[in-house]
């Protein structure tokens, strides 16, 4: 009787479209989280003036830096998998100290910059609201400080849930605001529609720098791995991580498009220049009506704490994979005043930033984004490298096909950015 | 007294004063009689690739160039032996686990002192100036540390508490049982959370039978799964006897139905059915939870008496704090601790100091619910009984309070995430 009713229970869970339901759902918690953190406010303000200022031909780019997402993403992944061992625990070890801190201190400043794009955005937010800034910002830091430090898994998936939601009004608005689906649609696959002057060659390499820093984070290739690490090695494990990356770069890229291709049929079509909140909350208005403002506000406001929150985290976790936090330092208590200190130094960094008068969200955005793109290389250059290692992989080491996608794609990040800086600097 | 940064780098010199190459890695030799492993031959990169050579052939090691003794074409290649560590290659930069503190740390640089003419590792720097020496700050560091009047920068672990875990290979511990046996089986379960498969199937397998129970009971049930893949069915079903019988059912759980049969059957008949009984119950569910090794008496019991029965049986119980009081049918009439026995006089029965209104749950109260009410009777454990009142078994606290403070397995993904898992 005993055996039987044992036998019951487990067959139910042994049935075959049940364990699979359950595998993948326990793989696409955290893979979920990580593609709509990669759309936080930054991104928000980096897609809408992407299509503000360029429309659909700008489109076309997603359509190489999903898979490049997807790819890389994907490496980490399998990397950890693979290990154990995290993308800056195996830099550490293979390449030393030095290396390790250079790359530290370009993940170090590309996670200030976009956290300090976060702060912006709520500047922007109270300024919409009508709240006194600096009280709204100070408390803003305050909640993210209290969640970083204490967590509560409640506030982060209803934050999720609005950030989601917030995402879903650009689809329903770019629905809603008649696009030309045949141009939006064609131009995934060549830019065309538009008059190629310089000037907007010029503002399609800037900005273009800018969309994929922001789809393409250092902090989340380091980030990955952390949901990696516990799983247990087999040939289905890799299977479906290897899908579920696949399906979070899509997922990711699939709202980017429905932002831009609502900023572009409402903004760019009338020739509207982005500068504040108002005018990019103008691209929801299809769908929101008079609320868009307000929806706008809250929307990039829970996406701004997202990125608030997960960023710093990142930074903290890389330092201590870097450097053996937990090694020097004696107790939990030190452990976690070290990275209490991290957060401090991040959060009040980026505030004072976010002080010095005549920053807009949006040009500070496209920057801090350009900014992450142009330290992708140097990271992508040891995750290509040790993910193609024989050695460190074995049988589960790069394709050809993975290898070199990534690596032509590098070069060519390596290009944009030398040209980008060049127009910068030379005002072109 | 030297650091392995401080001399990788450094000049070889021939023994006519030409530069044959500079030193990339040293190798130590270990010793079962010493402690300490010492310095056997270096690794010197030159034009024509890397060479070892040996120790003796060396004029000077801890100098700023390193003259050989004779010339170098006349020194015969040095012959790896089995016990060798190559201390760049293998330990510097890596995880290695400390044994006396009992966690994982990554060795930022390696001191060597001489000692009788040889050189010898003594300690593993694991401090921050470890990390500011490597990247040439050590005054910079030494000054601030002083400056601020704090040592954090500093910390290092004599080689004698090192076990370097040697990846991608297989890792041979050096004299793991002994030291292992002194870490308590939380901290051998951080330590494995901490290591990598290769590394911690080794280690699992030095482990006797009991430390590896004990061990396996701090981790989660599917990482006690995977950690056992590729023990043998017996052994298996030997740690099961030796588990409580309540994680030997979550264990069981996480196998395949055929498996958890033949493991079952594999085990003491005593043991296994302990277990079928827990079994038929949710996971999450007081059955689930409970154990059945509680201590009960009968009411018409003397202190002394009972005193004497919890001697002979207090050995198998998981917690003999409380004493349930049950009738001939295991109906749950009254409970006692330790405490109002010993205070009792001898020859008082039992009837007159239990407490006869018992907080107990049902066999399927949720685990929650249990969590609540050992925290609000602030409890060690809370009994289990079914719709008539027999009890079943205990629910001890940790099992109860395991869902809100999870086990050391868990700690390692940021903890707002945890709840995803």
């Amino acid at each position: 009787m005993m055996e039987k009713l044992i036998l019951m229970r487990d067959r139910w869970a042994a049935t075959p479209w049940v364990r699979q339901a359950v595998v993948l759902f326990s793989v696409f918690g955290p893979a979920t989280i990580a593609a709509m953190a990669d759309n936080d406010a930054g991104g928000v303000a980096t897609y809408s003036i992407a299509g503000a200022t360029l429309g659909y031909p700008i489109l076309f780019l997603l359509f190489i830096i999903t898979p490049l997402l997807g790819i890389t993403q994907e490496m980490g992944m399998r990397l950890t998998l693979v290990t154990r061992r995290g993308l800056a625990d195996l830099i550490r070890e293979k390449y030393g100290v030095k290396v390790s801190l250079f790359i530290f201190l370009g993940l170090f400043i590309a996670n200030l910059g976009t956290i300090t794009t976060e702060v912006s955005a709520i500047r922007t937010v109270s300024g919409m609201l009508h709240i006194p800034v600096w009280p709204f910002v100070v408390i803003m830091l305050l909640i993210a400080f209290a969640f970083i430090t204490k967590g509560n898994y409640k506030l982060t998936q209803s934050i999720m849930l609005i950030v989601s939601l917030f995402y879903l009004t650009y689809i329903i608005s770019a629905a809603k605001a008649n696009p030309d689906w045949g141009l939006a649609f064609s131009n995934l696959f060549y830019p065309h529609g538009v008059v190629w002057t310089q000037q907007y060659l010029v503002s399609y390499l800037v900005i273009g720098m800018g969309v994929l820093g922001t789809t393409i984070t250092p902090w989340g290739q380091f980030f990955i791995s952390s949901f990696a690490f516990d799983k247990k090695i087999d040939k289905d494990t890799l299977k479906y991580s290897q899908f579920e990356t696949y399906w979070g770069a899509f997922l990711t890229d699939f709202f980017s498009f429905f932002m831009i291709v609502a900023t572009a049929s409402t903004l760019f079509v009338r020739g509207i220049v982005l500068t504040s909140g108002e005018q990019a909350a103008e691209a929801i208005r299809p769908f929101a009506g008079d609320l868009a403002g307000t929806l706008f506000a809250i929307g990039i406001l829970a996406a701004a704490f997202m990125g608030l929150v997960i960023v710093p985290l990142s930074t903290a976790y890389a330092f201590s994979e870097f450097f053996g936090l937990s090694g020097s330092l004696d107790s939990d208590y030190q452990k976690s005043k070290t990275f209490y200190i991290l957060f401090i130094v991040q959060l009040v960094a980026a505030a004072s930033i976010t002080a010095i008068p005549g920053i807009s969200l949006f040009h500070f955005a496209i920057a801090t984004q350009t900014l992450n793109a142009m330290i992708l290389p140097l990271v992508f250059f040891y995750l290509i490298k040790l993910t193609s290692s024989k050695k460190i992989m074995g049988e589960h080491a790069n394709n050809g096909f993975q290898k070199n996608f990534t690596t032509i794609a590098s070069v060519f990040i390596v290009i944009a950015s030398a040209f980008t800086v060049i127009a910068v600097v030379f005002k072109w | 007294m030297a650091f392995i940064s401080e001399l990788t780098g450094r000049p070889v010199t021939d023994f006519d004063g030409t530069q044959i190459g500079v030193v990339k890695d040293l190798v130590a030799r270990s010793y079962k009689e010493f402690t300490h492993p010492v310095v056997d031959a270096i690794v010197v990169h030159g034009k024509a690739g890397d060479r070892a050579v040996p120790y003796s052939d060396l004029a000077a090691l801890l100098s700023a160039a390193i003259p050989l003794k004779r010339p170098a074409a006349s020194i015969p290649a040095y012959e790896f032996g089995e016990n060798d560590i190559r201390l760049v290659d293998d330990v510097l930069d890596k995880q290695i686990l400390d044994t006396d503190g009992a966690r994982v740390v990554r060795v930022n640089d390696i001191e060597l002192v001489r000692v009788n003419g040889n050189v010898v590792v003594s300690n593993v720097d694991i401090g921050m100036l470890g990390i500011l020496r490597r990247l040439g700050l050590e005054k910079l560091g030494r000054w601030t540390a002083k400056r601020f009047n704090t040592d954090l920068a500093v910390g290092s672990i004599s080689w004698e508490f090192v076990e370097p875990l040697i990846h991608d290979k297989s890792m041979r511990l050096k004299v793991p049982v002994e030291k292992l046996a002194e870490l308590h089986p939380s901290d051998i379960a951080e330590i494995i959370s901490d290591l990598s498969r290769a590394e911690h199937s080794d280690l699992l397998h030095k482990l006797d039978i009991k430390q590896l129970a004990d061990t396996l009971e701090e981790v989660e049930p599917d990482f006690q799964a995977d950690l056992l893949e590729h023990f043998t069915d017996e052994k298996v079903a030997d740690v099961l006897e030796e588990m409580s019988p309540d994680e030997a059912a979550d264990l069981l759980n996480e196998f395949s139905p055929e498996r958890s049969q033949d493991l079952l059957k594999l085990m003491e008949t005593e043991e296994a059915d302990e277990v079928r009984e827990l079994l038929r119950y949710d996971e999450d569910t007081a059955g689930g939870l409970m154990t059945t090794e509680y201590v009960s008496v009968f009411p018409d019991m003397t202190a002394a008496e009972t005193i004497d029965h919890l001697r002979k049986v207090g050995e198998d119980a998981e917690l003999v704090y409380y004493v349930y009081v049950t009738d001939n049918q295991e109906h749950l009439i009254g409970v006692f601790s330790l405490s109002d026995l010993i205070v009792a006089k001898p020859d008082t029965p039992i009837l007159e100091f239990m407490h006869k209104r018992v907080v107990s749950v049902e066999l399927d109260t949720e685990q929650d619910e249990i969590a609540q009410i050992v925290a609000k009777y602030n409890l060690i454990a809370v009994p289990v009984v079914d719709a008539e009142g027999r009890i079943h078994g205990i629910v001890t606290s940790d099992d109860a309070l395991d869902k809100i403070l999870p086990t050391a397995w868990k700690k390692r993904l940021p903890h707002f995430f945890g709840a995803l898992e």
